[in-house]
């Protein structure tokens, strides 16, 4: 919207500078028929002057819109620009000549007012040219800007600002004070000349374009100038727009700068190839390590490195040869070379290079240099790829002159390996993440298939109430727990731990689950389950894993449970009568420990009688285990104190300040490090 | 944080642990004792008074060995552990499997028993 509102002031500027031109026209062409006819035309030299700045303001606003909307363009069209406003304007010029020389003496030849008139145009066009130029040097001079140089040339611009209105102080004449002026402005053009930053950035051609261009320039301004001065001769023009030293001084920075850049630009074109060089090697450079994108092979990097290395150290053949132990291959291992003459220069790299390949990585490999005795090619570099401490793979640069690899070389191609060697790396280490990822994905389908494995309702009559609580130290856990209701009084509670932790304890546990279900179906009482499981168990448990179990089998018409045992916790029995709380002791030997059937001899089963507001807390080791930052447990006697403390409360309750306490117990920098589970009953 | 000490002594192989023996390292301790058995020893002490903690791992380590023992005759037997990792053993019923001695000499008269 303010775009739409702003003013177009380039066409403003071009409107009036061309109504200023028109002006100061028809202005001099009043003043000079006074002056021929000896009248007080009324129009005093000032009004000539005052158009005359006014004129150039103008043009300068029309050329500094025009820059200001082409500054993205490369040097090469905008020197172009120059080059073609100034054979505009010095065609103009000659062909002006030509005319006054076909007309001679003629009536017409001699007219001054005419010859006023072509005045004004050559100068339009001629101080055209000079502002657009004097913009074109700004851009260049300001093309790599520091504080310096932009305060160097706002003081050149202050300055010919001031050399604008010179011309009333010196009102035209050629005396000191003018030619003081031109030597100052003269000195901070000189001054300004030497920053030609733009140079090195122009390729080999575009250094001759450029050669062309500012010699081009140079000659239009040599013939304005020529032409200036020569009318600034003719005593016949009363009228003199040119003898000005805003003109002047734009003719000398003209110069200036043009002739110092076309010197520079010369004398850079031998050296160019090396600046290209480095331009080529960066780009490479960025190339490589823009090459990281997870969608690019490494192939792809090992290609681009090897071009990189040709180019870098002007090789005249190279290949690269894998690790044969990588999973991939590079298509077109060989440049410059055919198999067999590969094969022949593979030979001549001598024995100790050759186990480079499969060698000992002990040692980081570093680039060789190595003379080979072949026809046609007479040095060779060897460049390992070292990628997480081995050698993924080596390139070896060939070329046809002895010892054809320098230093600079050398340390730039190294830096391209390793660029390529980061970028392989981390190409492996974002699939590395990926894969990662996808582990994780599969632990939380296992962990969710897990906790289907412990059952949500537990079976229980009206006569007690039961909860239980289980959580892992890892995804998945070996904890366990489940019951099984007999008949109408008869029920089962099991609470199991399987050595270990993770994923091998989940698979146990799972198998845990599959032994309780079928076996409790037969009827049996907690021994023979036991001795049963433990048989069964022996066959699919590997031999250093073992599982814990407690089991209860309760009878709600006789108030009894039956309890055995199996290397488990032993579980905490709160008595209503007594009001205290003890940890019922079984003996019994874990399952999957002793494999045969002397098990028996290691377990038994105990029945004991219990009152309404007895509790039972099964556990497993991860809550007795659970560690403070001291290394202090949280043990058996605080889980009885708790327990002694409320037992009033239901087993939801109770279950929850157990676990409450050991959280404040075990506390922000302390650890539970194992799966811990509780099973809590309440009878009524 | 485990570290196994060995020391070779008469007829007798020690294996000091020092530290704690869980999941994440109950391999060390399997390893150390393959090692020991392959190198034929007869007569295994484990060496337990600077062990602060065994989790169920660590017991399934010694447990796995125990068959071996029987078989090839080697005399074994743990002691120097603390009371609590006396009670994680005893919990589990290994201390009718495994011989567990106070001390040293007490170890290895019970080792000779059998």
């Amino acid at each position: 919207m303010i775009k739409n509102r702003s003013l177009p002031l380039g066409r403003i500027s071009l409107l009036l500078a061309i109504l200023v031109w028109l002006a100061l026209v028809l202005v001099d062409l009043v003043r000079i028929f006074g002056m021929i006819n000896n009248l007080d035309s009324g129009v005093s030299e000032e009004v000539t002057w005052i158009l005359e700045i006014l004129f150039f303001i103008f043009v300068y606003l029309v050329y500094r819109r025009i820059f200001w909307k082409n500054k993205q363009s490369d040097f090469l069209t905008l020197i172009w620009r120059g080059v073609s406003t100034g054979l505009f304007a010095a065609a103009a010029g000659l062909l002006t000549e030509l005319i006054y020389l076909v007309l001679g003496e003629s009536k017409i030849g001699t007219d001054p007012f005419l010859r006023n008139v072509f005045y004004h145009i050559n100068f339009a066009l001629t101080s055209a040219f000079l502002i657009f130029i004097t913009l074109l040097w700004k851009h260049l001079i300001l093309y790599q800007k520091n504080k310096q140089v932009v305060n160097q040339w706002q003081v050149f611009e202050l300055s010919m600002l001031g050399a604008l209105f010179f011309v009333f102080f010196n009102h035209n004449n050629f005396d000191y004070s003018f030619l003081f002026g031109l030597t100052i402005l003269l000195i901070i053009s000189i001054l300004l000349a030497v920053n030609l930053k733009w140079i090195p950035y122009l390729n080999f051609k575009e250094k001759w374009k450029t050669l062309l261009f500012l010699f081009l320039i140079m000659g239009c301004a040599g013939v304005l100038f020529y032409r200036v001065l020569d009318s600034g001769n003719e005593g016949d023009l009363q009228i003199n727009l040119t003898d000005n030293l805003f003109l002047m001084a734009l003719f000398g920075f003209v110069f200036a700068y043009g002739l110092f850049s076309f010197l520079v630009t010369l004398f850079n074109l031998p050296t160019s190839s090396v600046f290209e060089q480095k331009l080529t090697e960066a780009i490479n450079f960025q190339k490589l390590s823009q090459s990281i994108q997870p969608e690019e092979s490494e192939e792809q990097v090992l290609d681009i490195l090897l071009d990189s290395c040709i180019s870098a150290s002007f090789s005249d053949a190279a290949w690269i040869e894998l690790n044969p132990k990588e999973q991939f291959k590079v298509k077109n291992p060989l440049r410059f070379l055919d198999e067999s003459t590969q094969a022949e220069l593979n030979s001549l790299i001598p024995q100790e290079h050759q186990t480079w390949v499969h060698g000992n990585t002990a040692e980081l490999p570093q680039p060789q240099t190595i003379r080979l005795t072949h026809p046609i090619y007479k040095s060779a570099l060897l460049l390992p790829l070292v990628v997480n401490k081995s050698i993924l793979a080596r390139i070896v640069l060939i070329k046809e002159v002895k010892e054809g690899f320098n230093k600079e070389m050398i340390s730039i191609i190294g830096t391209f390996a390793r660029q390529a060697c980061i970028s392989v790396e981390n190409h492996r280490l974002l699939n590395q993440a990926i894969e990662n990822e996808r582990y994780q994905e599969e632990l939380k389908i296992a962990q969710r298939v897990q906790k289907a494995l412990l059952p949500l309702h537990l079976d229980h009559p009206d006569s007690f109430d039961i909860c239980a609580y289980s959580n892992t130290a890892d995804e998945v856990g070996g904890d366990y727990y489940d019951t099984y209701q007999v008949d109408e009084n008869h029920f089962v509670l099991i609470m199991g731990d399987v050595s270990g932790k993770g994923t091998s304890a989940a698979f146990h546990m799972a198998q845990m689950k599959g032994v309780f279900q079928s076996l409790i179906q037969l009827g049996i009482h907690p021994a023979e389950f036991m001795i049963k499981a433990n048989a069964a168990l022996s066959k699919c448990l590997e031999r250093n894993h073992f599982i814990t179990a407690s089991i209860f089998e309760i009878d709600t018409t006789t108030h009894t449970f039956c309890h055995a045992r199996a290397g488990h916790i032993p579980t905490l029995w709160y008595k209503a009568t007594e009001k205290t709380a003890e940890f019922i002791s079984v003996e019994g030997l874990g399952l999957g420990i002793v494999r045969n059937p002397t098990y028996k001899n290691h377990v038994q089963e105990k029945t004991f009688d219990y009152s309404p507001g007895d509790i039972l807390v099964l556990l497993t080791d991860g809550i007795l285990e659970g560690r403070k930052e001291t290394g202090e447990q949280f043990g058996y006697d605080r889980i009885k104190k708790i327990v002694e403390e409320h037992h009033q409360k239901s087993p939801i309750h109770l279950q929850q300040e157990i676990i409450d306490s050991l959280h404040q117990f075990v506390g922000g920098d302390g650890m539970i490090d194992d799966d811990y589970s509780l099973l809590v009953v309440k009878f009524k | 944080m485990l570290q196994l000490e060995r020391i070779k002594e008469a007829n007798r192989d020690i294996l000091r642990l020092i530290g704690e023996v869980d999941a994440s390292n109950s391999v060390l301790l399997d390893q150390s004792m393959q090692e020991i058995l392959q190198q034929g020893a007869t007569f295994l002490l484990i060496d337990g008074s600077q062990l602060a903690y065994i989790s169920s791992a660590g017991l399934g380590v010694f447990m796995s060995y125990l068959d071996d023992f029987s078989e090839q005759g080697i005399r074994f037997a743990i002691f120097g552990l603390n009371e609590q990792v006396t009670e994680v053993f005893k919990i589990l019923g290994l201390d009718r499997l495994i011989k567990i001695a106070p001390d040293k000499s007490t170890a290895i008269t019970l080792g000779n028993e059998s």
